[in-house]
C-alpha cells in the first residue's frame, strides 16, 4: 500500500466522522467546530490531489469565511448556544434516504470504468493557465463576471437584511 | 509525488460527504444546522470537480475553474442565508424551521 493511500484513508475516515458529528451533535456550537475539522480534511484531500491552490482557497473561504460566519450567526442567535437546542425530526427516514442514496452512488461509481492514474503529468505550473482561462473571453470570463455581480448583490442584500431596524 | 489513489476513492468520499449533508438537511430543524449541511454538500461537489480535473483532463483547468465559481456561489449562499437567519431571529425569536410562519395567512 502506498503512503498516499494510507493518508487518504485516515483523512477520509476523520472527514466522514467529523461530518457525521456535524449533523448529529447535540450542541450546535460543537457542530460548527466539527464543520471546521471536516473542511480542514477536505483541504488535505486537495493536497493529495496535487492542487495546493484549491487547498489554500478551501482554508481561506471555508474556514476563514464561511465557518467563522456560521460561528458568529450561532452566537448572535442566543438560544442556539444552549444544550439540546436542536431537535431532530424524522431521523430514521432521513437516514434511510441518505444511506440508500449513498448505496446507489457507490454502486454506480464502482460500475464505471474510471482511471486509476492521473492522465498526464502537469507541464510546469498550471496556476497561470487557470488564471488566464478565468479572464479569457473564450474561456470562463462570462461566469466569472456573473459571479462577481452575484457577490456584489449578495453583499448589499446581506447588509440590508442584517442592519438594525 | 504521491500516487496510487484511484479516482473512484475520491468519488466515493465525495458521495459519502454529500449523503451526510442530505441527512443533515432532512433530519434537522435548526436553520443554522441546515445551512452547515448545505455547505457539506457543496464541499462534496467541489471535491468531485477537483478530482475529475486531476484525472480526466490533461490541462487540469476546467474542473478548477468550475470549482472556483462554485466557491464564490457558496460564499454568497452562506452570507445571504446567515443574514436571513439573523433577520428571522430578530423578528420571530426562533431559528427552528417549524416555528417560522411569517408567510402563513
Amino acid at each position: 500500500m502506498y503512503l498516499g493511500q494510507l493518508i487518504f484513508l485516515i483523512v477520509g475516515c476523520v472527514m466522514v466522522a467529523a461530518a457525521i458529528r456535524v449533523v448529529t451533535s447535540h450542541r450546535i456550537f460543537h457542530a460548527a467546530l466539527w464543520l471546521i475539522a471536516s473542511f480542514f480534511c477536505v483541504a488535505i484531500v486537495y493536497m493529495l490531489l496535487e492542487s495546493p491552490f484549491m487547498a489554500g482557497i478551501q482554508l481561506f473561504i471555508y474556514i476563514g469565511g464561511i465557518a467563522v460566519l456560521t460561528v458568529v450567526a450561532i452566537m448572535v442567535t442566543k438560544d442556539a448556544m444552549s444544550a439540546d437546542s436542536r431537535t431532530v425530526s424524522n431521523g430514521w427516514s432521513a437516514a434511510i434516504v441518505a444511506i440508500s442514496l449513498f448505496g446507489v452512488m457507490a454502486w454506480t461509481i464502482v460500475q464505471l470504468d474510471l482511471p486509476t492514474e492521473p492522465g498526464m503529468p502537469v507541464s510546469g505550473d498550471s496556476l497561470p493557465l487557470l488564471g488566464a482561462a478565468l479572464v479569457d473571453p473564450g474561456g470562463y470570463l462570462l461566469p466569472f463576471e456573473v459571479v462577481s455581480v452575484l457577490l456584489t448583490v449578495v453583499l448589499i442584500g446581506a447588509l440590508f437584511l442584517g442592519r438594525e431596524h | 509525488m504521491i500516487t496510487g489513489i484511484p479516482l473512484s476513492w475520491f468519488l466515493i468520499l465525495g458521495a459519502a460527504l454529500f449523503c451526510i449533508g442530505v441527512f443533515g438537511v432532512l433530519a434537522n430543524r435548526n436553520l443554522i444546522v441546515i445551512m452547515m449541511s448545505v455547505e457539506l454538500m457543496l464541499n462534496a461537489v467541489v471535491l468531485n470537480l477537483v478530482a475529475f480535473a486531476r484525472f480526466m483532463e490533461p490541462a487540469r483547468i476546467t474542473g478548477k475553474a468550475f470549482a472556483i465559481i462554485v466557491y464564490a456561489t457558496a460564499a454568497a449562499e452562506a452570507a445571504l442565508g446567515l443574514a436571513l437567519t439573523v433577520a428571522i431571529w430578530r423578528t420571530e425569536n426562533t431559528v427552528t424551521i417549524e416555528e417560522i410562519d411569517l408567510l402563513q395567512g
